[in-house]
């Protein structure tokens, strides 16, 4: 009987995919546009080295192979002039073991690109150590000892873990996976919350009464109705997922399937906190006023338009725990940026889980409750 | 057969339905009459184990509903007040929908579907989405969903609000025959008199929670052997006027309205004479003097002071 309460939702969709395909196509517009992942909206940065050798070492390299930003070399004036036209956000003096940042306008960016210099500068000094602790003192013994380096990097015979989960400097900043992300767990929580609300809507038309006559149970219609809008609001980010794993390129550092994995988690709090989000709602139109505001909320506070790691308010900082899409954003970045293991993601799934149970346990307590 | 006893129904403060007494019996059609805001829905939401009663009991067959439900729920169906249907699904798909959650299937569930259409009169538009339906469409269709498991008790909740007369007289005719053809036992609410009056065999009435009268037809309509109502008719009314009829001593109640007044008597009573001269001394034009048999609606004015309809 559950399966014919799914037959007649998947019906239903199918004749009214307009929504879907919307929230879809926003999702993957948004993505493209702002997370530049068809490479025409990588920031440019101008920097000037005081000091020769820093282009050719390897903070020069470092800097070239990072792809959210692209590092342009000029001199001291060239670079000032783009900054003072507005030609580039932010710029850089570097030095041999230090750095220093011109910033013409405060933006997400200036944060990030001090933070991909420091990157540079700190791996240098390990390198450098590295190179010294290993004996070689003339260019070619060196050379040697970098080329080992780096064969070993690419086969480590052990790998040290890195188990500061969201310590405040190392966060990677990507801006693909950001927007991909960020908008997909946004939009997803429409396409989501629409496909609950007919709850609220079959209740007030009596089609609730009627099942509730017939001997279907109570449980297997919010099964029923539940388990639809997760498949729902999971195929929408699937669908997003696969365009950019398979047409845009977008490889999920090869992690991809695990990505499709701990998406679970996420879409299941927003099935429950949407049935929690409806059982408080008087009608749909109060319902319609009210979930942009939550979701947009949600994504501010969230990390899904800006990284979380550059909200500064305690108020906002606390609200974002309380908020399954920090988590979510967590989840995957974890997975997808990090490259965290399950194991190392195991709390803020858990906590996803957690908030999945209680919202829908409240949810369905309150809907029970009320009248209509 | 099914009762409701010293049921009672409060949301927040409002007192919905007041300690009210009903009996069906099996093979009845049974009216429930009210106007709006009566406490109808209300009621029958309770009598069907919808709402849970703040007070009082509704038994089946001497059981108690409140406590097991599910012997009722198995021979009942409800045609609610809303029209409750899947509008973006075709009429087949909402009939296959709603039979197959009553586990209904393959050929019986096909052979069932193709028996109510007939019944309702859409066997044409099965394959039509009902966003497309007319109104009496709908309603006709909302009925015919609560027939596929051919319930011995049909609860019906308002089932003509707002649609043509040819709809209207083909929802009675249905009624009527499943009433005969089936033995179905039927409750039917609903705001029209005339439609009470022809098909039902007892009345309820209900106003503000209450239940003011109940009984058959004929017995309703002898509350008021004992008065007549007459009807005047005129293009303005005045204060003089309206409160010398009040005091006349053989006037029981005087209701006015913007062109008519209705006037209470008793039967034996024949004011004609003295409302000429009434209306002569107020300097009133009366335009007609009718004299009325009593109608259920009397009944209701008489009852309530009110019109049944606004
Ligand atoms: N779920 C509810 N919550 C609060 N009050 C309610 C609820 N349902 C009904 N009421 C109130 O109870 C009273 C009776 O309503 P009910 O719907 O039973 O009347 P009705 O006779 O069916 O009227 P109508 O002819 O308009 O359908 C009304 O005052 C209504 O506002
Ligand atoms: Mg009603």
């Amino acid at each position: 009987m559950m399966i014919g309460i799914l037959q007649a939702k998947c019906k239903l969709f199918l004749r009214n995919p307009l929504l879907f395909v919307i929230f879809t196509g926003m999702s993957i517009v948004f993505a493209l546009i702002i997370g530049g992942a068809i490479g025409m909206n990588t920031i440019h940065v101008p920097v000037y080295a005081e000091n020769e050798t820093v282009q050719d070492s390897f903070i020069g390299e470092y800097l070239e192979e990072t792809d959210v930003y692209q590092f342009s070399w000029m001199t001291k004036d060239e670079m000032l002039e783009e900054i003072s036209n507005g030609k580039a956000e932010v710029g850089a003096v570097l030095q041999e073991f230090d750095y220093q940042l011109i910033v013409g306008v405060e933006s997400v960016n200036t944060a990030m690109v001090d933070q991909t210099l420091r990157d540079a500068y700190m791996r240098n000094i390990q390198l450098e150590q590295m190179i010294t602790a290993a004996g070689a003192d003339t260019g070619r013994e060196r050379e040697n000892v970098l080329e080992e380096l780096q064969s070993a990097m690419a086969s480590p015979v052990f790998t040290i873990e890195t188990t500061s989960f969201r310590s405040s400097d190392s966060f990677i900043y990507d801006n693909t996976f950001q927007s991909l992300f960020g908008f997909s767990l946004f939009f997803v929580i429409y396409t989501i919350a629409y496909n609950v609300l007919p709850i609220l809507i079959e209740k007030k038309d009596g089609i609730w009464d009627r099942m509730i006559l017939s001997p279907i149970k109570k449980w297997e219609m919010y099964v029923a109705n539940l388990v639809y809008s997760f498949f729902a609001g999971y195929l929408q980010v699937l669908i997003i997922f696969l365009i950019f794993r398979f047409w845009v390129g977008v490889d999920f550092n090869g992690r991809f399937l695990e990505t499709l994995v701990l998406l679970i988690p996420y879409v299941f709090s927003i099935v429950a906190l949407s049935i929690f989000l409806t059982s408080l709602m008087k009608n749909a139109e109060q319902f319609n006023a009210i979930l942009p505001i939550i979701a947009v909320s949600m994504a501010m506070i969230g990390g899904a338009y800006w990284p979380i790691e550059i909200v500064e308010s305690e108020i906002l900082l606390a609200l974002s725990k309380i908020n399954p899409l920090t988590y979510g954003m967590e989840v995957l970045q974890g997975v997808a940026v990090y490259g965290y293991s399950i194991e190392e993601l195991l709390l803020p799934i858990s906590i996803l889980l957690l908030m999945g149970v209680v919202f829908m346990g409240l949810g369905i307590h309150l809907m029970e409750k009320r009248h209509v | 057969m099914l009762e409701l006893v010293d049921l009672s129904k409060k949301f927040k403060q409002n007192n919905a339905v007041k300690n009210v007494n009903m009996f069906i019996e099996k093979g009845e059609i049974v009216g429930l009459l009210g106007p709006n805001g009566a406490g109808k829905s209300t009621a029958i939401s309770m009598l069907s184990s919808l709402v849970i009663p703040t007070k009082g009991d509704v038994r089946f067959n001497n059981k108690s509903v409140i406590k097991h439900p599910e012997p009722l729920r198995r021979v009942i169906g409800m045609v609610p007040q809303e029209i409750a249907l899947y509008e973006d699904l075709t009429a087949e798909e909402n009939l296959k929908f709603f039979g197959r959650i009553y586990k209904l299937k393959g050929n019986a569930l096909k052979k069932k579907i193709d028996e109510v259409l007939d019944q309702i009169g859409l066997t044409d538009r099965r394959k039509d989405i009902v966003k497309t339906f007319s109104g009496g469409m709908k309603r006709r269709l909302n009925i015919g969903v609560a027939m596929l498991h051919d319930p011995e008790i049909m609860i019906m909740d308002e089932p003509t609000v707002g649609i043509d007369p040819q709809s209207r007289n083909y929802i009675l005719e249905t009624v009527k025959r499943l009433n005969h053809e089936k033995q179905m036992t039927v409750l039917y609410t609903s705001h029209y008199m005339e439609e009470v009056e022809f098909l039902c065999d007892r009345i309820y009435i209900m106003d503000q929670g209450n239940l003011i009268a109940s009984g058959t037809k004929d017995e309703i309509k002898r509350i008021l052997s004992a008065e007549k109502a007459i009807l005047i008719k005129s293009n303005r009314w005045n204060d003089t006027f309206i409160t010398s009829l009040k005091q006349d001593p053989t006037v029981n109640r005087v209701i006015v309205e913007e062109k008519e007044i209705t006037i209470m008597v008793p039967k034996e009573i024949n004011m004609f004479s003295s409302l000429i001269r009434i209306a002569e001394d107020a300097g009133i034009e009366l335009n007609s003097v009718d004299i009325k048999t009593p109608t259920l609606e009397d009944v209701f004015l008489h009852l309530t002071g009110r019109a049944l309809r606004d």
